[in-house]
């Protein structure tokens, strides 16, 4: 699961638990000015994720980590695919972010709020 | 950025028009768009950025198809019942809908929902010669009556009252 917050200019990103050994990465910060929308998408975990390098994909279990789709990088890190919210970004490593929060409407706002 | 979009973005987001303004904001899931509006996920993402940014696109075409061209007819109604005749008949599902649901939450829709009535009352107050605030009890009634399903009598009986309103 991943914690989301606003520090600042920045939107931080903690990954929780066991959850960073499988993503390898602790924690993301990214410039509100490169951070586009951020949706609630239960569904997106039903969709083909890419090729995962580096990180972990156990089906049914967990998807954490760097994957590839489409010439994008897009970071996972998802157990419970009710709870994911996207990130989408602009001019960064990753082309979006698929986190699972705690409460995702919540977090959608926080973002959405902190961009208008 | 990136690739050439696969899709005609201006057909995609009349689409969504008509899905938000018929299911309304929090009844339609990225799902929906991905099988209504015939749009990949990522594509949907990296066009619009978030829901909230296909939304937004979305209330504005809608302002611009539906209500600009309201407004422009307003400007040749001669009495209450015309203007109420036009309002009700305008199709604003999504304007209602985002007016209940979108705008107490969301300051930019707030801001587009009021400047949209704004322009209603104004070619209603200049059509007939009125006030601007009665002009806006009359799109406020208007707008009500659509929320009751337009039933005819009640249209009729109000401006049957209100005629001449000048």
């Amino acid at each position: 699961m991943a914690l989301v917050r606003i520090d600042g200019d920045d939107l931080v990103v903690v990954i929780e638990g066991l959850d960073k050994i499988w993503a390898l990465k602790s924690s993301l910060t990214i410039p509100l000015a490169n951070v586009r929308g951020a949706t609630a998408d239960p569904g997106i975990a039903a969709d083909p994720k890419g090729i995962r390098a580096p990180g972990a994909r156990v089906p049914g279990v967990i998807t954490a980590g760097t994957f590839h789709l489409d010439g994008e990088k897009v970071f996972w890190d998802v157990k419970d695919p009710s709870k994911t919210v996207v990130v989408e970004l602009a001019d960064e490593r990753y082309a979006r972010l698929v986190l699972q929060v705690d409460d995702p409407r919540a977090t959608v706002a926080l973002v959405e709020n902190a961009l208008s | 950025m990136g690739r050439p979009r696969a899709f005609d973005e201006d057909k995609v987001v009349r689409a969504a028009v008509g899905l938000f303004g018929s299911r309304a904001y929090d009844g339609v899931s990225v799902d929906d768009l991905v099988t209504h509006l015939g749009v990949h996920r990522n594509s949907l993402y990296k066009t619009f950025g978030s829901k909230r940014g296909l939304y937004l696109v979305a209330l504005r075409r809608h302002l611009a198809d539906d209500v600009r061209p309201l407004v422009d007819a307003l400007a040749a109604a001669s009495d209450a019942a015309t203007a109420l005749r036009l309002v009700t008949s305008a199709g604003l599902g999504l304007l209602l809908l985002a007016a209940a649901e979108r705008a107490p939450v969301d300051q930019e829709v707030a801001a587009e929902v009021t400047a949209a009535l704004g322009a209603v009352d104004r070619a209603i107050a200049d059509a007939l010669g009125i006030p601007t605030d009665l002009a806006a009890a009359l799109t406020a009634a208007a707008l009500g009556i659509l929320l009751r399903g337009n039933p005819d009598s009640v249209g009729t009986a109000l401006s049957q009252r209100l005629d001449p309103l000048a």
